[in-house]
């Protein structure tokens, strides 16, 4: 379990994030939602150990302030919104770095065939030999999960849950690869792990959360499961924008809902 | 898509991708190009000697009486030659993985210790020793002997890298601009503290400074080897620890930590022994430059930029080349002989030119 309590944080004097509190359970994806500048990735990064904050983040019961990297490398695996690369590294290269101080949790002799296993799970079978830097944007972005993936590959490693953080995981990639990446997650929780993923989209976060924590102005505004959580009031208090939830449109507006998918 | 020519030789057993069976292959060429240099290097001079009968003398075994060799070619071999040689190995490989390792820290592959004011805070040191050894800073060359040549060139050059770092490096994240522009300036301020020291010192010296700065390997004794080699060798010897955090940190310094890499220590490490190490090669031979960019970059393109080879194969073809380049400086002009800085400076500086020509829609100043 990932515990934080009373976490805030300050960049350069101002208030970004400002006393949340958040759980994050293994079997369980938590979603955080909310407007841009809400303070999401900054509490992301605080969980990461990539800012300094106030509070307490515990991870499996050990606080994450006295985690040395290679621990906490064991404990999560870090996917961020964006990664640019400085060095012409083959796709496989990249994938291969997850493995570079963690533990993926096969035998040893497993852990060369991993980098083929993460990419075909990300449905970039046959990229291993491309450049890294002449992928299309979403490409990079499975890229980097499957570099992600090889670093918690068993989502319990002695008898621990290890966790995905993902910040917009799939904010550049199609409907196909939106819906393999959130089932990809899925499967992470429902054999033992946890996620925390950071989303944009309302009907995704429905569809695969089972426990939403909202952010307004760098505070904690709702959490609960999507039933309870989205509502016509909340959306229009958060997000600034008068919505209905659940109510179809026009009878000749096509629309189209990733919970439709078969 | 990446070469397959030499994994495809070797079967379908190489993953796609995976340049690490080629990688191995280039290093051990290197091993055998940098034999043949130092052989070459070794055999070849202004003098007749014949290096060929050292090595027969030491094969057979002979007493010096009946020997191959007469007692001036001997000493030609042993203590002029030779020493040049190991000199030429150890700046050579200095520098060569000192660019790697600058380049993997500020993740960018036009960083090299001489273009970005390293060199020139390694010469302020050693010119100062050079300069004022004798007055201000007696106590210093007294308690070190000949150590404080080297001692000064390395903390000149970390506390060039030291500021540059800070300045560039804001949030993990290094701005190339900053990075380049911070060099020009700290090279400016240091060059113009050791034009204050040139301005100082006297005739003898002057000529002395005028020569080591171009940069040669002219002068290498078994003494400076002893003084520099072990630190040198040190540098050297923790860079492979660095290798795989340097391969992370490409990713970013935030992506480096969440895998496990210390990044802290890792930049610190990085330098300090990339301080030492160009310290070290400056005090002895002056400012050699383009080693370090041209190497590495070369590498490269052959193997990919995976630090656990890229270093060593930087090393040996590092090595290689400051023989050769010095090879050409003792012949071309010969008996006379060109400071090697020319010769490296004159075959790198169209490369340097080339490379930005290439990625010219990549490099984002």
């Amino acid at each position: 379990m990932i515990e934080a309590r009373d976490v805030s944080v300050a960049i350069g004097g101002k208030r970004i994030v400002t006393d949340v509190d958040f759980t994050a359970r293994p079997g369980e994806i938590a979603a955080i939602v909310g407007p841009n500048g809400s303070g999401k990735t900054t509490f992301l990064k605080a969980l990461s150990g990539d800012l300094p904050f106030s509070g307490t983040v515990d991870i499996n019961g050990r606080d994450l302030a006295a985690m040395k990297p290679v621990e906490a490398a064991t404990a999560r695996a870090v996917l961020p919104q964006a990664t640019t690369l400085s060095f012409p590294f083959t796709v496989r290269e990249v994938v291969r770095l997850g493995l570079v101080g963690g533990r993926s949790g096969v035998l040893p002799g497993e852990n060369e065939r991993l980098p083929e296993r993460a990419l075909a799970r990300v449905d970039l079978d046959g990229f291993a030999g491309r450049f890294y830097q002449e992928l299309s944007g979403g490409e990079q972005q499975r890229v980097q999960l499957a570099r992600v993936l090889c670093q918690v590959w068993a989502p319990v490693l002695d008898g621990k849950p290890r966790y995905l953080f993902l910040d917009e995981p799939v904010s550049s990639l199609d409907i196909k690869h939106q819906l393999i990446i959130m089932n990809i997650a899925r499967d992470f929780a429902r054999r033992g792990g946890g996620v925390i993923a950071i989303l944009h989209d309302l009907n995704l976060t429905a569809m695969y959360a089972d426990r939403v924590f909202v952010m307004h102005r760098g505070r904690l505004a709702a959490d609960g499961s999507p039933q309870e959580v989205l509502s016509d009031d909340l959306i229009e208090k958060v997000f600034d924008c008068r919505l209905r939830v659940g109510v179809l449109p026009a009878a000749n507006m096509p629309f189209v809902l990733p919970q439709s998918a078969v | 898509m990446v070469d397959q020519s030499i994994a495809g030789a070797a079967g379908k057993l190489v993953a796609e991708g995976d340049r690490s069976g080629r990688a191995r292959l280039v290093i051990l060429l290197l091993c055998l190009v940098l034999a043949l240099s130092m052989f070459l290097s070794l055999t070849s001079g202004a003098s007749d000697a014949s290096a060929v009968g050292v090595i027969r003398d030491w094969l057979t075994g002979v007493v010096p009486a009946n020997a191959a060799l007469g007692a001036r070619d001997r000493l030609i071999v042993y203590d002029i030659r030779m020493p040049r040689v190991l000199l030429g190995v150890l700046i050579g490989a200095a520098l060569a993985v000192s660019g790697a390792v600058m380049q993997g820290l500020f993740r960018n592959p036009l960083a090299d210790p001489g273009l970005i004011g390293v060199s020139a805070g390694s010469s302020l040191g050693a010119v100062a020793v050079i300069v004022l050894g004798t007055s201000w800073l007696a106590p210093l060359t007294l308690a070190l002997g000949s150590m404080a040549l080297p001692i000064a060139a390395f903390c000149g050059g970390l506390a060039v890298t030291l500021v540059l770092y800070r300045v560039a490096t804001r949030q993990g994240r290094t701005s190339v601009a900053t990075m380049l522009l911070a060099g020009i300036a700290l090279a400016a301020l240091a060059m113009a503290l050791t034009g204050i020291l040139i301005f100082m010192a006297d005739d003898r010296q002057l000529r002395d400074l005028t020569f080591w700065q171009l940069g040669s390997l002219g002068g290498a004794t078994w003494p400076k080897i002893a003084s520099v080699g072990p630190i040198i060798v040190l540098a050297l010897a923790a860079m492979p620890f660095m290798a795989r955090g340097l391969n992370a940190l490409a990713l970013g310094e935030a992506t480096a930590g969440h895998l496990g890499i210390p990044v802290q220590r890792l930049k610190y490490t990085a330098i300090v022994s990339v301080s030492a190490a160009v310290g070290a090669s400056v005090a002895v031979s002056g400012g050699i430059g383009f080693v370090g960019i041209v190497v590495p970059h070369l590498l490269r393109l052959l193997i990919g930029p995976d630090n656990r080879y890229l270093l060593p194969a930087s090393a040996l073809l590092g090595a290689s080349m400051l023989l050769l380049a010095d090879a050409v400086a003792r012949v071309i002009v010969a008996p006379a002989e060109l400071p090697i800085g020319i010769v490296t400076a004159i075959a790198g500086a169209p490369f340097f030119l080339w490379i930005l020509l290439r990625k010219r829609g990549v490099i984002d100043l």
